[in-house]
């Protein structure tokens, strides 16, 4: 536990003694809800079909499911500086697993998630009057982590394997791509076929659909349990997949 | 437990190539390393020397063979083997969004200091290292040399008892390199295992007390400083310096066939190999060309016995094989 530990004060003390860092943690997923939920509130107008829920209370899970997926893509890409550091392979040497190394990151990602989702969702009570409730803090909690973690892997792993900076950029923004192809910005139940096909498949809708459960407190059906087990499965191939490209670094 | 820190046996490791091809970097190569000696891994560009370290630090894993480091399989024991090393790679390899002290204060986190401890150690480091001043300042802002100056400093905040360094100089100004060459005897001397890799045969020449030199991914060569010139009986250093350069002196020099030539201003030196009366003759000879102010005949050098051993510096590459 000390190596995951010394990792998460490694993480933290980049972060915490660089104000640009802790602005953009903290500021863009609130930044995504107000700007883009007010205006598609706006355009949408109140009430909309959306789940009997104003656009901000539909989208905010999306935000959370954004702030999970950006960090995670920021702190792969990390992987390239330290590399071209050194410090990458430096590390490798040091007392920790390539499990921990991988942990540690991950962990400080969450802790990073929880401030973002924190801030976000009280500063969409104060504008949008949004209200989570209180049943829904725990099983939201544990979807923001198991959404951090999934993502981060998946994003390592991507990393790890193609080693090239301009081809992670390729790639990885080729999976921000996905996001419209999922139930982040509206749900699946309008969408043609072959979309709505296409979005059961895509992990973001998985993990989406379960944190949007949660804030807009409408249950869980068998739907859910198979999307939530199916993104469990998705993070745990990735944490394998992850672990197993490290070695071969 | 015995009394090495490295045993290696039969290690082996291929790359692919392209087309097919394979590249053995490292080919079957055994040795053992004494505990608190300095072993110095000799060897032109793409011996194998890096692949070497990298497969000793775990950070690849060999294709066939054993390596132990302190009594821990290098495969089956990599995080015990990595608690019992310290790294310096050949790049300089820094936390460029943290301060000096920070990155120092990181370093220890993950050597498991903290607290007051973490705190003093790198104290005593930044002083040791002349880093007090640049101490509040981010790498980023640093100078290549500064960096490379934190990045030593690690090795001796941690109590690991082997310390691996690959090519540890490059990059320092020569009051550090002799600062640092006198930290790490030091450390020898306390007992730890220094293993390093360096083209400054100097270095080695110095430092050194157990060399191996490598070839082609294949030992060329094994022993303490003495012992490796002893591979080169016969061998001479010649200088003759002149009051002035004769006219005819590098045809002169090209009918010895010397190993080795170079003239500086007004000297001349050779390496040769012969039999101790010819050298007398060939001082001689040289002296007649013109008015010689000085004349000095060595035994090898290190250099001369890896340019023996290796051929020309840096013309080694990995062997290849279908």
């Amino acid at each position: 536990m000390s190596a995951v530990g010394a990792m998460l004060y490694r993480e933290g003390k980049i972060r915490a003694t660089n104000v640009t860092f802790i602005v953009w943690d903290l500021l863009h997923p609130l930044a995504n809800l107000v700007f883009f939920g007010a205006g598609m509130d706006l355009l949408v107008g109140k009430p909309t079909a959306i789940s009997g829920a104003s656009y901000p209370a539909f989208f905010l899970p999306g935000v959370l499911g954004m702030a999970c997926m950006v960090i995670a893509s920021n702190t792969a890409y990390g992987f390239f500086m330290d590399r071209d550091n050194g410090i990458f392979y430096e590390q490798l040497t040091y007392p920790l697993g390539r499990g921990e190394f991988l942990i540690g990151k991950m962990m400080f990602n969450v802790m990073v998630v929880l401030a973002e989702s924190l801030v976000t969702i009280a500063a969409g009570a104060l504008l949008f009057g949004l209200r989570v409730p209180v049943a829904a803090w725990a099983p939201l909690l544990a979807g923001i982590v198991v959404s951090t973690a999934g993502w981060f892997f998946f994003f390592a792993t991507l990393a790890l394997r193609i080693r090239r900076n301009d081809a992670f950029n390729a790639v990885s923004s080729t999976s921000f791509m996905l996001l419209p192809m999922s139930s982040l910005f509206y749900p699946t139940a309008p969408m043609p076929g072959w979309l709505r096909h296409a979005a059961m498949a895509n992990p973001i809708t998985w993990s989406i659909d379960f944190l949007r459960a949660c804030t807009l407190g409408t249950g869980f059906d068998a739907t859910l349990a198979t999307e939530a087990v199916a993104f469990l499965v998705f993070s745990g191939a990735m944490f394998l997949l992850a672990t197993r490209s490290l070695r071969t670094q | 437990m015995n009394d090495f820190a490295l045993d290696v046996q039969d290690l082996v490791k291929i790359y692919p190539g392209r087309g097919g091809r394979t590249i053995r970097a490292v080919d079957g190569m055994s040795f053992k390393v004494r505990r608190g000696s300095i072993f110095g891994l000799l060897g032109p560009n793409g011996a194998g020397k890096t692949t070497l370290l990298k497969t000793l630090t775990t950070l690849l894993e060999p294709t066939s063979g054993t390596a132990r480091i302190e009594g821990f399989d290098v495969v089956r024991h990599p995080l015990e083997v990595r608690r019992r090393i310290a790294l310096v790679l050949q790049e300089t390899a820094v936390e460029l969004f943290l301060s000096v002290r920070d990155n120092l204060l990181t370093y220890a986190r993950f050597r498991g200091l903290r607290g007051t401890r973490a705190s003093q150690r790198v104290d005593e480091l930044l002083g040791r290292f002349h880093l007090e001043s640049d101490a509040g300042r981010k790498a980023q802002d640093l100078s290549g040399g500064t960096r490379r100056r934190v990045q030593v400093a690690k090795v001796f905040l941690a109590d690991t008892p082997v310390v691996f360094l690959d090519e540890f100089s490059t990059g320092m100004d020569p009051h550090l390199k002799r600062a640092v060459m006198e930290a790490l005897a030091a450390e020898a001397a306390g007992g730890r295992t220094i293993v390093l890799t360096t083209q400054v045969l100097g270095e080695a020449e110095e430092l050194c007390d157990d060399i191996l030199i490598m070839n082609r991914g294949r030992e060329a060569a094994r022993g303490d400083l003495h012992t490796l010139k002893l591979l080169s009986a016969g061998l001479y250093e010649i200088a003759v310096t002149f009051d002035r350069l004769p006219a005819t002196i590098e045809e002169d020099i090209a009918r010895l066939s010397p190993l080795r030539a170079r003239m500086n201003q007004n000297t001349v030196e050779l390496a040769v190999k012969a039999e101790e009366a010819q050298v007398l003759e060939i001082v001689t000879a040289l002296a007649k060309r013109g008015r010689a102010l000085h004349v000095e005949v060595s035994g090898a050098s290190l250099e001369d016995v890896f340019v023996q051993l290796t051929g020309e510096p840096g013309a080694a590459s990995g062997e290849e094989e279908r």
